[in-house]
């Protein structure tokens, strides 16, 4: 795995890191720790922390988020596992990858007049798809859109403590809890927004509450919020009025709509009826209005999406491809029309496609494979994270960390 | 002359093929290894072969003749020279292990580092720039440090004289002490801690403690101090 190349990259540092590791006795000065520390840091680091602004030069290195950023954008978006490690080291690095780059520049170019494009992340576990959402709901928060940011569609379709049946449709069922908890997180992220925009249409939820035509749209979310049996509904409304207001000329936001493990959304549900029957997602409200946000009949934003085996149900554990966790990819259009050898191939479903007339299915994101990225983690990890264990065996560990990595 | 050298590397070789063969010790004990005492113990680690010959002692370059003709016994499975592996730590996970569930263990050790060192990194982030050397990251250290605090240095042996049984102040071997400091870390976490914490919590909690020479196993190794120097009077009874 090109550890020539790796080894010649780590010598010139090995020699200062002695000057980082944290051991009780014998630290080096600081000055010096500080003046050497400059070196790596344009190596693995950059300081290019606006997403609108990174390249392909900063391809496998760090930028790092404000943390003013991550409160407000990130209050239920990011892997547990990173809000652990961004609470240990004391900020937030995100490695820059391919991938969420070349949706960034997608982003940038697109035309927002036209429907709203799909963007799907995939790949093997592990890969980096919930990360590369996050970069690039990052990008869409920074140019100033309003985020749409459902963090793992799972939960919607699985461990519902409270089921009720939907005071407007008899036929479907409402998720109270999960409601309220999306509309807070979704308050936190939207601020903003929340004065700006006002809502076309009035919605009756009792005999005596009603939100009129023209208030703002936090008096819907705070609707949500404190009357917990209408959240669902509310969650529906706020889906609705941000679908048909967003791209018109008057309202000058845009919407970015990102959802992780969106297969849940057609997969099946382990909820239960009372009658020990099985809820299909399409009865659940909240999976109902989500679809329907999913379907690219508005204009003025993006909805970007990624599959996930880890939570989803009834699925094996090698499934990852689109095909595999979504169901059947009946209407992709490829470049060539009639091309079955699309269907197996996965990255030739790929490329703009403004126009697919299919309900259900999305444009796809090249998958995602953690190549030489490897040494850039370890470093990250060793040096700047003070996980400096045997400074002076430094290069032997890094060097069976990535053949590990290799063999795995 | 070449008789005689014939007969000798004969007989060297007819002593050396039964020292080869399986082996039954003359007083069989309880545990026993069922190697004969001729086999040497393997060298795992790595820096132990490159060191150039100048560098040895005298003592060492004979041991390493020797280890050129003896034969020498199996490295166990979970034996690596890798440059993560500590036989300590390899040591306290075996002593952890039930029914044989070792990957359970090792799982909750790797547990047990990971808390450490993230609770030192963090509290090295929020301390002032000053104290920031006094705080220790590597969770091996603190592991090392911590056991190192817990080993008693004398032990109690109950010993019958003239029908009453005294406890006897006696010296440990380095085993001994490092068996007993990892019995009652383990022993510890596993009963005098709140049920519903997962057990690499009460280790590193622990742990931490013993580093900073506080807690409930630093407190079982004074206890057993005081009583060691209070039966000081006894020690005589020792005929070992």
């Amino acid at each position: 795995m090109a550890l020539h190349r790796l080894s010649l990259r780590l010598r010139p540092t090995v020699a200062h890191v002695r000057s980082i590791h944290t051991s009780r006795y014998g630290r080096q000065q600081e000055a010096a720790a500080v003046d050497s520390e400059s070196e790596p840091i344009s190596v693995f680091r950059t300081q290019e922390n606006d997403p609108a602004s990174q390249s392909e030069k900063q391809i496998g290195q760090f930028y790092t988020l404000p943390a003013e950023h991550i409160r407000l954008l990130f209050p239920h978006g990011l892997p547990n596992r990173y809000q652990q490690q961004v609470k240990t080291f004391n900020e937030a690095c995100m490695m820059v990858r391919q991938p969420a780059l070349e949706a960034i520049s997608y982003l940038k170019k697109a035309d927002y007049s036209k429907p709203a494009l799909r963007y799907l992340f995939y790949g093997v576990k592990g890969s980096g798809k919930t990360m590369s959402l996050c970069h690039s709901v990052h990008f869409c928060y920074t140019q100033g859109w309003v985020v749409l940011h459902i963090p793992d569609a799972h939960l919607w379709v699985k461990n519902c403590k409270e089921l009720m049946p939907s005071s407007y449709k008899s036929s479907r069922f409402d998720q109270p809890l999960q409601a309220t908890s999306w509309l807070r997180n979704f308050k936190i992220t939207n601020e903003p927004f929340l004065s700006k925009i006002k809502i076309k249409q009035r919605y009756v939820w009792t005999k005596r509450e009603s939100t009129e035509e023209g208030r703002p749209l936090g008096e819907l979310v705070d609707q949500g919020t404190s009357r917990v049996k209408s959240s669902s509904d509310v969650v529906a409304a706020v889906m609705k009025e941000l679908r048909l207001q967003c791209g018109h000329p008057e309202s000058n936001f845009r919407l970015a709509v990102a959802v992780d493990g969106v297969n849940a959304l057609w997969g099946k549900s382990t909820i239960k009826k009372e009658d020990k029957s099985a809820v299909d997602p399409e009865e659940l409200t909240l999976v109902y209005n989500l679809r329907k946000l999913l379907k690219n009949d508005w204009i003025g934003g993006a909805i970007i999406t990624t599959l996930s085996q880890t939570g989803s149900l009834y699925t094996p554990k090698s499934a990852y491809l689109p095909q595999e966790l979504l169901g059947e990819v009946r209407s992709y259009l490829p470049l060539k029309p009639n091309s079955l050898s699309a269907f197996k191939n996965p990255l030739l479903l790929l490329k703009h496609h403004s126009f697919l007339p299919a309900v259900r299915k999305l444009k796809i994101k090249y998958s995602l494979l953690f190549e030489s990225k490897t040494m850039s983690i370890i470093i990250y990890i060793l040096f700047f994270s003070s996980i400096c264990f045997f400074c002076k065996r430094l290069f032997s560990l890094s060097k069976e960390l990535c053949f590990l990595h290799s063999i795995t | 002359m070449l008789g005689s050298s014939l007969k000798h590397i004969f007989s060297m070789a007819a002593s050396v093929a039964g020292l080869l063969k399986p082996w039954t010790p003359s007083v069989v004990l309880v545990r026993w290894s069922r190697y004969n005492p001729y086999y040497l113990e393997p060298e795992v680690r790595r820096e132990a072969y490159s060191r150039p010959e100048a560098e040895l002692s005298a003592e060492e370059q004979e041991e390493r003749k020797l280890k050129e003709l003896r034969p020498i016994k199996a490295a166990t499975c979970s034996t690596t020279s890798s440059v993560f592996d500590d036989p300590l730590i390899s040591k306290f996970v075996r002593m952890i292990m039930t029914d044989g569930n070792k990957v359970l263990a090792r799982e909750i050790i790797t547990q047990t580092l990971e808390n450490i060192k993230r609770k030192q990194v963090e509290k090295y982030h929020k301390t002032p720039a000053g104290k920031k050397e006094e705080i220790e990251c590597n969770p091996y250290t603190i592991f090392h440090t911590a056991l190192e605090n817990c080993k008693p240095v004398v032990g109690l042996a109950s010993i019958q004289k003239g029908g009453k049984s005294y406890q006897v102040p006696i010296p440990l071997t380095d085993n001994r002490r490092r068996f007993l400091a990892m019995k009652w870390m383990i022993t510890e976490c596993r009963e005098n801690k709140h049920r519903r914490t997962h057990m690499y919590e009460k280790l590193s909690q622990e742990l931490l403690a013993a580093f900073e020479k506080e807690g409930n196993v630093i407190k079982k190794r004074q206890e057993l101090h005081k009583m060691a120097e209070a039966n000081r009077a006894y020690a005589h009874y020792r005929w070992w």
